[in-house]
């Protein structure tokens, strides 16, 4: 139990760091100790190949292109002049709409938490957390979900490539 | 303390002294090596045939003076080559290199080789080499230096792009194997085939044992692959603006991850400890063997090979590599599943 506190309590205070940074470079790096501590849950879980997974993937690879995007665009440090003195929803258009998205994001959490509370591994039928169980479930029962997954994935891809793409030919929009 | 506890800890203290020790042993090696081969004698002057030169490079850097440039994130400046050191130590602790032994009777059960027994050990090893990139990244970002923040870029793109390749002809392996634990894939690797031919996976998976050399040294940036730290063009790469042991703890981490790298593709490509003529509790001497064949072969190609261009190598690791991966982990496939292997 310890245990389980340091590591949530690890991802708590670094996630809460993460947003009050001014420097991004040090809010990806708190991001990715906040999946670290994350992984290390799972692992409490013993869910070892989901703790694995988490990082291979969200704190290997993801992270890694954030801190890429991050660095080639060399984001400025934030502007607090302004920020600091005004209301959030008072503030202009795109930050009005992430204040509203906040808002919106913790009503939802609130409600799941509240319907999730004193259930306790009500998850189709016990603990996956060999490799094997793991495959066979999200082949089966999830299948749907997980196909229509990759193809939302496979949806950005597509839409990112042509973004990036120089077509150099005369009257093209991209 | 129960005698298993205490070999545990001793075994764990000897691996990271073997792998301190084991940089400094490269060092001369590929110092010997590079003069071999180009009709040089190398390093004679310090202690007999110049054994004692790493120790000599090791007080240089130890007296060198720390430097740092005025306008670095100190934070980050401090914590890269941690990193880089920390995730080269840490990926070889699942790395198993023995057969269960029981040190010549000294404890009650056997006890295996290896520092951790992961059951999912070969997406441990996966997942602390793409945390080594931060390293290098950090590195890169946090010298506030155009050469470092070159040479960080150019070497996460690389690694990025090579690591798909290099997971994919881990998962061919585990495909056939049946495990993503190494100690079971190396004890699927023991026998032979036909009496003579030992059933090594190479031989299995011959393309995935290339596309895994290939991506190992991408990964551990090592020539022809070493565009992050390409003198001729960006001085040192990332580390340009390090100096002393900060300098030497990247150094260190780069001949730990070669060794980490030859270690895994021994244990997944070449049957491990397996190997004739010795008794199985003497099978970690195949294990060194392996392991500095692969070594020697690095350094071989190191010297003997030029350095790609940039875009060269971006179009070989997306063009090439990975479809000859991926097309290799479907035949895998396949090949399991006709076969029931």
């Amino acid at each position: 139990m310890t245990v389980f506190y340091l590591f949530a309590s690890i991802a708590v205070g670094a996630s809460l760091l993460v947003i009050a940074q001014r420097n991004p470079v040090y809010s990806v790096l708190l991001l990715i100790a906040s999946f670290g501590a994350l992984s290390g849950l799972y692992i409490l879980l013993d869910a070892p190949f989901v703790a694995v997974i988490q990082i291979v993937v969200y704190a290997g690879a993801i992270m890694v292109l954030f801190l890429f995007v991050v660095m080639l665009l060399n984001a400025p440090q934030e502007d607090t002049e302004f920020d600091a003195r005004t209301h959030p929803l008072l503030r202009p258009g795109p930050m009005k709409f992430g204040a509203l998205l906040a808002a919106a994001f913790t009503g939802e959490l609130i409600w799941a938490l509240t319907r999730a509370g004193g259930g306790s591994g009500g998850f189709a039928g016990g603990a996956v957390s060999s490799v094997e169980a793991l495959g066979r479930i999200l082949f089966t029962d999830y299948a749907f979900a997980f196909e229509v997954t990759s193809v939302l994935i496979l949806v950005a891809m597509v839409g990112a490539v042509l973004l990036a793409r120089r077509d150099d030919r005369p009257g093209s929009r991209f | 303390m129960t005698p298993l506890l205490v070999a545990q800890i001793g075994l764990t203290l000897f691996v990271f002294l073997m792998l301190l020790q084991s940089a400094a042993v490269m060092v001369y090696f590929e110092r010997k090596l590079a003069a071999f081969l180009q009709q040089r004698v190398g390093p004679t002057l310090v202690g007999p045939r110049g054994v004692l030169q790493p120790l000599a490079d090791i007080i240089k850097l130890m007296f060198k003076e720390e430097l740092r440039p005025g306008a670095a994130d100190p934070l980050l400046f401090a914590l890269a080559p941690i990193i880089s050191a920390t995730a080269a130590f840490a990926a070889f602790a699942v790395v198993p290199f023995g057969a269960d032994t029981t040190f010549f009777g000294l404890l009650d059960q056997p006890m295996r080789l290896q520092v951790a027994d992961v059951n999912v050990a070969i997406l441990v090893i996966f997942a602390i080499s793409s945390m080594s990139v931060y390293g290098i990244v950090l590195a890169g970002w946090s010298s506030n230096s155009k050469y470092s923040l070159l040479g960080g870029l150019r070497s996460s793109a690389q690694m990025i792009s090579y690591e798909l390749s290099y997971g994919l002809s881990l998962a061919a392996v585990l495909l056939i194997g049946n495990s993503l634990s190494l100690t079971e894939i190396v004890g699927a690797q023991s026998g032979t085939w036909f009496g003579f031919i030992p059933r090594w996976f190479v031989f299995l998976q011959p393309i995935g044992f290339v596309v895994y050399m290939i991506a190992g040294v991408a990964e551990t940036n090592r020539a022809p692959f070493d565009f992050p730290e390409a003198e001729q063009e960006l001085v040192a790469g990332y580390h340009t603006e390090y100096s002393s042991m900060t300098f030497a703890m990247f150094f260190m981490a780069e001949y730990i991850n070669m060794v980490t790298v030859s270690a895994v593709a021994t244990d997944l490509f070449l049957g491990g400890w397996h190997g004739p003529f010795l008794p199985e509790s003497l099978g970690w001497i195949w294990f060194l063997v392996k392991v500095a064949a692969l070594l020697f072969f690095y350094v071989w190609m190191r010297w003997t090979l030029p350095r790609y261009r940039y875009d060269q190598l971006m179009r070989f690791g997306w063009k090439i590599l990975l479809p000859v991966a991926v097309l290799n982990l479907l035949v895998t496939a396949a090949g399991v599943l006709y076969f029931g292997l």
